[in-house]
């Protein structure tokens, strides 16, 4: 028998919707069309968010809705108070004063680089309740699930009187986090640096948007993909010869993504020379999911790369990018659209492999970057960083990683670590148990902050050479490999020379010479560009680095 | 910088900031009339820096090499930036000053040896403190005391730029030669970091370091006589030339008056945007021998 409802039309369906309706209705006064007046916002902010909130506020590692982020630490914290925030990462100081000031309490995030200190530090005393740490595609997922948003508060760079906003190269995550408040009856507020009469295109329509207020200046932004050539070492270059001879070619590697790190700079610059020199244009690395690193400018101007898709854009790129829509997805204004959540799938389903660093990694190839004292959460790398077991299509490179024939086999993605051995001051970076065990255990972690399980690392390559870990059979086997590679850390001291040997003639472990990589020729000389200027040169002046990398 | 850093052309250059110290030393000599003296082989190493847990190096990071440039005689001085910063300390300090006594030795003898210090160095090496300081003493002297027969040339490349002592040492040469790479000046922006904090001055703003210490300003400023490009070709034309002009009339700090004048004719009373060059560089004489013009010192100030 099918349960009717005791009393037809006593429970309302449209509470949010409702509610919704009242907020906006209240700073009515304020608004033309949905422009608010700017000296207003902090008395909107506390009409239009209501305590207990969940709250989005846009904060991904680039762009920052910092006005309104600033704006919301002004508020009367006895009217406003104990908001649950979700921000994707904690970059900025007032983020952290919310809780201070108990203007919000819990939070869910995905990265808080900056501000991982003293939010170790807020957490011990207290002050802060962690819902958990996602990384970014999770995050966003379960922002349409179980972490549906009351209140939304974004920035793009423009908006027009009908609220349609203009989010430009840096569209980021605003997509996402909109569509989640605006078809739930969230409210959307959205910060921009300009009104004007047209937008150059239309990325989040105005019927999304429910309030947009002029930011007192431009939205921050961090030029954090930005790795100068003259910092990168020989030592790098060694181990980008090796990656480009010993994986690329090896598995045939077409499509990837490249974590931020002087070692994946170094790759990118040792293309156009040492692989060319290899004679591998055309035939690895033509596609990719990755932001617009600068190091990869010498790669595209000798023809390299055939595609980039971006998760957000970067400093003194977007010119760049704007003259060379072959390579890049742009819009009809020319100008870079970026959207991390879908090139977080796109590195997730559709690359051969995800090259990256840590800061620690264990003898069973374990890694993390959350070191003592510090909770630096994930951001992106562990959806880049794993085998995603929902992938059926197949490529040379998924292929080519199936250790034994099996009419059932199912392919892998390449997962590679490249990492020094140890770090400058002499600390080593392979480890008997990461810190993150200690750092999740105090902060009543339910499980150890690890950023790359090391079951789903395929390559580890350190100075010494590469460990083939996905060809070793059994987990004693994996750890011998690694070992092997692993220099005088505490886990490399561990590897006895006649095991070594028998790994290398296995093909489990390689050294330089075993895979035609001369140590020699690793040198800085082998670089497509070695300063900052001669990335500028190679993009024809389009390039403009941030005045903290120029010194002309 | 020029705008010569949009174009392609600027990437066929051959880089001299990317060459190692022998190399660069190397480089500027006619070929295959070279030989390096106290090289590496010789094993003359610091003794101090095993007693303080510092591995030495066999040529203790000061590379000397004797031969000809443009037909002349000449020893080339390289301090490697790769060892300890290019740390001055008493083996390397004593391979100078040896360097320049001989060349001083030579020219008086009938036979002029230029000397050119090619100086990548944050000055005095701290484990060798005391030393350290009597070498650039040494150091001086002997620069002063060779100039009088032949020229004597510091190259500041970069990218570690020439400070501490040996910033005084390049300023009593015959000539100095910088890229816009390379810097110049007393105490170095992570030790003024240090003592006075990032607000007062950021180490890692390369722009603001630049602006300040940088081979451009230093030019526009006068303190510099030739700009090149990080070109090595370039590099060695410009030695060569410079060799080949010989002593200047008057050195730059026999100008005692001129500098002084300059200084107190400068507006302390508001800060000053490192932006700005501090002396105008059209209304500026280049005050060393290579360009002499007599100057009236009045006009030179900010406007």
């Amino acid at each position: 028998m099918i349960n009717q409802p005791q009393e037809t039309g006593a429970k309302s369906w449209t509470t949010r919707r409702e509610e919704k309706r009242r907020r906006t209705e209240s700073v009515q006064p304020w608004l033309k069309g949905p422009i608010l007046t700017p000296e207003k916002v902090v008395d909107a902010l506390e009409l239009l968010l209501k305590s207990g909130d969940r709250v989005v506020l846009e904060g991904d590692n680039q762009k920052q809705a910092d006005f309104l982020s600033r704006s919301l630490v002004k508020v009367d914290p006895k009217k406003l108070h104990d908001l649950h925030l979700i921000i994707s990462s904690i970059s900025r100081p007032e983020h952290l004063t919310l809780f201070e000031l108990g203007i919000a309490k819990k939070v869910d995030f995905s990265f808080a680089g900056p501000q991982s200190l003293r939010l170790a530090q807020l957490l011990e005393d207290g002050k802060i309740e962690v819902g958990a740490i996602h990384t970014y595609v999770e995050l966003y997922a379960r922002l349409l699930i179980d972490l549906i948003p009351d209140v939304v508060l974004v920035c793009a760079e423009r908006a027009d009187e009908q609220g349609n906003l203009y989010t430009g190269p840096n569209t980021e995550d605003t997509p996402v986090i909109v569509e989640a408040a605006a078809f739930h009856d969230g409210i959307v507020i959205a910060q921009v640096n300009q009104i004007t009469d047209q937008l150059p295109r239309v990325d989040i329509p105005g019927s999304w948007v429910d309030v947009v207020v002029q930011a007192d200046r431009p939205f921050a932004l961090e030029p954090l993909f930005t790795r100068d050539p003259r910092k990168i070492d020989d030592l790098q270059i060694l181990m980008g010869m090796m990656v480009i001879r010993g994986i690329y070619e090896r598995h045939n590697v077409q499509s990837l993504n490249h974590g931020i790190g002087f070692g994946t700079a170094a790759i990118e610059l040792l293309l156009p020379t040492y692989g060319e020199s290899l004679g591998l244009k055309g035939k690895i690395c033509q596609h990719w999911a990755l932001n617009p690193h600068p190091t990869l400018i010498p790669a595209i101007e000798s023809g390299w790369v055939k595609s980039v898709h971006c998760f957000g854009s970067e400093v003194g790129m977007d010119d760049y990018i704007a003259a060379r829509p072959d390579i890049f997805f742009t819009g009809r204004d020319g100008r870079l659209r970026s959207n991390r959540v879908l090139c977080q799938l796109a590195g997730q389903y559709a690359v051969d492999a995800f090259v990256g660093s840590t800061l620690q990694m264990d003898g069973d190839a374990n890694s993390s970057t959350v070191t003592k004292g510090r909770l630096a959460g994930f951001g992106g790398a562990p959806n880049m960083g794993h085998d995603p077991h929902g992938r059926r299509h197949a490529s040379p490179a998924w292929l080519d990683l199936i250790p034994s024939p099996s009419p059932i086999a199912r392919g892998r993605k390449l997962v590679v670590q490249v990492v020094e051995t140890f770090h400058s001051g002499a600390s080593p970076a392979f480890v008997e148990t990461l810190d993150a065990v200690a750092v999740g255990q105090k902060a009543g972690m339910p499980i150890a902050p690890v950023m790359i399980y090391g079951d789903d690392v395929s390559h580890v390559v350190t100075e010494e050479g590469i460990a083939y870990l996905y060809k070793a059979e059994g987990q004693e086997e994996r750890r011998r490999a690694l070992a092997a590679v692993a220099g005088v850390s505490p886990i490399g001291l561990k590897a006895k020379p006649a095991e070594t040997a028998a790994l290398r003639k296995r093909g489990i472990v390689a050294y330089p010479e075993d895979i035609g990589v001369h140590r020699l020729q690793a040198n800085r000389s082998l670089l497509a560009a070695r300063s900052m200027e001669d990335l500028v040169a190679w993009s024809g002046g389009l390039y403009t680095p941030p005045p903290r990398f120029k010194s002309w | 910088m020029s705008s010569a850093i949009s174009s392609r052309e600027y990437l066929q250059r051959r880089s001299f900031i990317e060459l190692d110290a022998r190399t660069r030393a190397k480089s500027l000599f006619d070929s295959r009339t070279d030989r390096e003296l106290a090289g590496p082989f010789d094993r003359i190493e610091s003794p101090w820096l095993p007693l303080q847990g510092v591995t030495p190096q066999a040529d203790d990071g000061c590379i000397v090499m004797r031969g000809t440039i443009g037909g002349r005689q000449a020893v080339v001085i390289a301090f490697d930036g790769a060892f300890q910063g290019g740390g001055i300390g008493e083996v390397s300090g004593a391979k100078l000053t040896s360097a320049l006594d001989l060349a001083c030795r030579d020219s008086q003898e009938g036979k002029p040896t230029s000397a050119v210090l090619l100086l990548e160095t944050g000055g005095v090496r701290l484990q060798e403190a005391n030393l350290g300081l009597a070498a650039v003493a040494e150091i001086i002297s002997s620069i002063i005391a060779l100039r009088q027969y032949a020229p004597v040339i510091s190259v500041i490349a970069g990218p570690i730029g020439c400070f501490g002592g040996m910033s005084l040492a390049a300023g009593v040469s015959s000539y100095i030669v910088m890229t816009p790479e390379g810097r110049l000046g007393l105490n170095g922006p992570e030790v003024i970091e240090e003592e006075s904090g990032v607000e007062e001055f950021d180490a890692s703003d390369r722009s603001l370091i630049w602006s300040i210490y940088g081979g451009q300003q230093r030019y526009n400023q006068g303190l510099v006589d030739v700009l090149v490009d990080d070109d090595a070709n370039q590099m060695i034309e410009t030695v060569r030339d410079l060799i080949a002009q010989g002593i200047p009339e008057v050195h730059r700090s026999q100008q005692v008056d001129l500098y002084r004048s300059r200084i107190t004719a400068l507006d302390t009373s508001t800060q000053w945007d490192p932006a700005v060059v501090l002396w105008s560089a059209a209304s500026l004489a280049r005050p060393t021998g290579r360009d002499q013009r007599p100057t009236d010192d009045k006009k030179e100030h900010h406007q």
